[in-house]
């Protein structure tokens, strides 16, 4: 009997059992099908006509993008003139919306209306009033009209309701109003805002700022900047953050504020030590690139490796061990860091060296170390590194080489001095996106994405402790301080002060193709260690080792975010 | 285990007799404490590492024999396929780098029992493990990377100048 109820009023929604036996929900389930209400959007307090389910997805959409595009009109008059609709109606709910934020309703959806189902007359009258909200009143002459079949009358009378919705919105004060659907139905009315809306708003509002600043519309995007800052305040956790430091960095670019240069270098190291600590990317790369290292080193019995950037030296215990269990005995092991100028005068590059020299020692492998202190990498010359014959040389660079590219002409120096040295190996670590495009736009796009991705993962990681380390919450906000001055030089410098010029795997390989280097494939080994390690860093299930082509690559879910290759130069009988 | 406690008739009497109680325990045929340190030794070079791990739990002699970097060794290279370079190479890398006891600690066990608490994980409800994986040339050699990393760690704070 149910059944043949709903198959007369051709309603769409399921026989929910639990409503058997119940009458006054009989009674509910009856009107509500009279009027064809999907039921299961109906338990949840939302009254919508199961044909119009498609429509109000779709108008829902549309609602996104027209709420989206205010905010880059610069009119966020949805913060100081808002109107409060009952959204149990969804369908004019939506509608509602729609008219409130554009002016122009969509043409193209009215002939669909048209071809609604008749079936709850009351309904269908009062669905059209809410298109109009000032309008409320007059339902007779809508209702006359809407009566007329065909397009023509109707598109008049949107016409009218056009000029009236302008009006109203001209007058700009804050209204609470109910949408008057069925009498006797309560009211609620319900403030819209919620924190995955203000999480799109944010993004938009990110965008719209970086968009006015590439216009050079700069009182804009210093009225977004702010207007950022108050929507970042809502959110939590790694959205917050990314958002926060976006818009610390756009507000430099704003204003012009550029802090000098003169970044401690011990910070900055510190800072580089606590993202070694916080998350795998760096330990990532140093096991790949060095597994690359062994294997071409497999007989050699002297070996020098050139570090582009020692830092701190982490990379390099490991390799000494690996080398020193190396069947047959370990080879004479030589080392040459590069380093940046320190801003005190304190001798780091040599300190590292100690320190790897007293490791080396205590494991029995001989050992030489030489610091090389130069401010760019291009100012390298072949024959200050004195690479002695017989010696298997390797040249390893961990997010290094990105920078040459801030000064013309400066990577082409670098790869022909690489090319010089002749060595058995290069190995290579580098971001993988693209933040070196000619538009300031599309640079801070892709930054968004990336860092959004890499912040996510140090969010997934920082549950996790390390044993003899500090509390983790400092990791996080050190590692989350050094991935915010890479924000903050790519979206805020210019020219040769902008370092952080990332580009993709695929970018690297066309210029280490075309600079004359034929790549090396990293060995399972490698992959199979990368996939242990991370498996031992079980605060982060997210993280994905992905082969591509003979690189490996270390991604956040779905996003690749670093990659590491390995090339060498052909052989001369080739 | 059979005791024979004396009727204290104060502190120091009681001690007196507990001690002698466990001397009369030493000279007690069925007492495991009978073992010097050498049979201990011989025994221990037999059991697994879960169980080892448990016997320097029972008392001050067990503690200090289980410790033995020997008997760490025997566990570490029985799980291991071969490595491939010599057993004297690799225990004095080994050694230097932490011991066998560490080593197997730290990363071996994490390794093989993965849904155990590990290094850098939260610290998850104890699952029995089925049984250990077997660990691989690729499982030792990360393993012996990550404990040559924290030995250069620590030798931070040991030669760190002021600056």
């Amino acid at each position: 009997m149910k059944r043949d109820n709903r198959e007369s009023s051709g309603g769409g929604g399921e026989c929910s059992s639990m409503q058997n036996g119940k009458a006054k929900m009989w009674e509910e389930e009856q009107q509500q099908q009279q009027g064809g209400m999907d039921e299961l959007l109906a338990a949840l307090g939302y009254k919508v006509r199961a044909s119009d389910m498609a429509d109000v997805a779709q108008k829902l959409e549309q609602l996104e993008m027209v709420m989206g595009s205010a905010q880059e009109e610069g009119i966020s008059h949805l913060a100081s003139d808002t109107v409060h609709y009952d959204p149990t109606d969804l369908y004019s709910w939506v509608q509602s919306m729609l008219t409130e934020l554009n002016p122009e309703p969509n043409n193209s959806m009215d002939p669909s209306y048209l071809l609604m189902d008749n079936v709850g007359g009351v309904q269908a009258s009062s669905n059209i009033l809410n298109i109009n909200p000032s309008r409320v009143f007059n339902d007779d002459s809508e209702y006359d009209l809407r009566a007329i079949p065909g397009i023509a009358a109707y598109p008049q009378a949107q016409a009218q309701a056009q000029d009236k919705v302008e009006e109203e919105m001209e007058s700009g004060n804050k209204r609470l109003k109910a949408s008057p659907i069925e009498s006797g139905e309560s009211t609620r009315p319900v403030v819209l805002v919620d924190s995955q809306e203000t999480g799109v708003r944010l993004v938009h509002a990110l965008m719209a700022c970086a968009e006015a600043v590439q216009q050079e519309n700069l009182k804009l995007a210093d009225a977004l900047v702010k207007h950022v800052g108050i929507l970042a305040a809502s959110q939590a956790g790694a959205m917050r953050k990314v958002a926060y430091y976006f818009a610390q960095a756009l507000a430099r670019r704003i204003y012009g504020i550029y802090p000098e240069e003169t970044l401690d270098s011990s910070f900055s190291e510190l800072l580089h030590m606590h993202f070694y600590e916080s998350c795998p990317y760096l330990k990532f790369a140093h096991f790949t690139a060095n597994q690359a290292i062994l294997e071409a080193f497999a007989t050699a019995a002297r070996v020098h490796v050139i570090d582009f950037g020692l830092k701190q030296g982490m990379q390099w215990p490991a390799l000494m061990q690996a080398l020193a269990l190396r069947p047959g005995g370990p080879p004479t092991f030589r080392l040459t860091g590069i380093g940046p100028p320190q801003s005190d005068n304190t001798d780091s590059l040599q300190q590292v060296g100690w320190k790897l020299a007293q490791l080396a020692q205590d494991i029995g492998v001989q050992f030489e170390f030489r610091g090389f202190v130069c401010t760019s990498l291009a100012d390298l010359d072949p024959t200050m590194l004195e690479i002695r014959p017989g010696e298997a040389v390797a040249v390893n660079s961990v997010f290094e080489l990105h920078r040459m590219l801030s000064r013309p002409g400066s990577i082409d120096k670098v790869l022909h001095t690489v090319k010089k040295i002749n060595p058995k190996i290069v190995t290579m670590v580098e971001q993988e996106a693209n933040h070196n495009g000619p538009l300031f736009l599309d640079r801070f796009t892709e930054a968004l994405h990336y860092y959004s991705s890499l912040f996510d993962s140090l969010e997934g990681s920082s549950s996790s402790t390390s044993l003899g380390s500090p509390s983790p919450t400092q990791d996080l906000l050190m590692s989350e301080l050094y991935l915010g001055r890479q924000i903050c030089n790519v979206v805020a410098y210019e020219n040769e002060n902008r370092v952080e010029r990332h580009e993709t795997l695929a970018q690297w390989r066309g210029r280490m193709a075309s600079s004359g280097f034929d790549p090396v494939h990293l060995g399972s080994n490698a992959f199979k260690q990368a996939s242990m390690l991370l498996a031992l860093f079980a605060g982060g299930d997210g993280y994905r080792v992905e082969e591509n082509n003979g690189c490996l690559m270390l991604g956040w879910h779905t996003r690749p975010l670093i990659a590491t290759s390995a090339w060498k130069l052909p052989s001369p009988d080739s | 285990m059979k005791r024979s406690l004396g009727s204290g008739d104060g502190r120091g009497e009681e001690d007196r007799k507990m001690k002698k109680v466990k001397e009369v325990e030493n000279e007690d045929v069925e007492g495991l404490a009978r073992f010097d340190d050498n049979l201990l030794f011989e025994v221990l070079k037999h059991v697994d590492a879960r169980t080892l791990a448990m016997a320097g739990c029972v008392n001050k002699q067990w503690h200090k024999t289980a410790q033995d970097e020997r008997l760490w060794e025997l566990i570490c290279t029985k799980q291991w396929a071969n490595t491939g370079c010599g057993e004297q190479q690799l225990r004095s890398v080994v050694l230097a780098l932490g011991g066998f006891r560490r080593l197997h600690a730290l990363y071996l066990f994490p390794l093989s029992n993965p849904q155990t608490s590990s290094p850098w994980g939260p610290t998850m409800p104890r699952v029995m493990p089925s049984k250990p994986l077997r660990l691989g040339k690729d499982e030792v050699h990360l393993s012996l990377s990550l404990l040559s990393i924290r030995y250069y760690e620590k030798m931070n704070f040991n030669n760190r100048t002021t600056r």
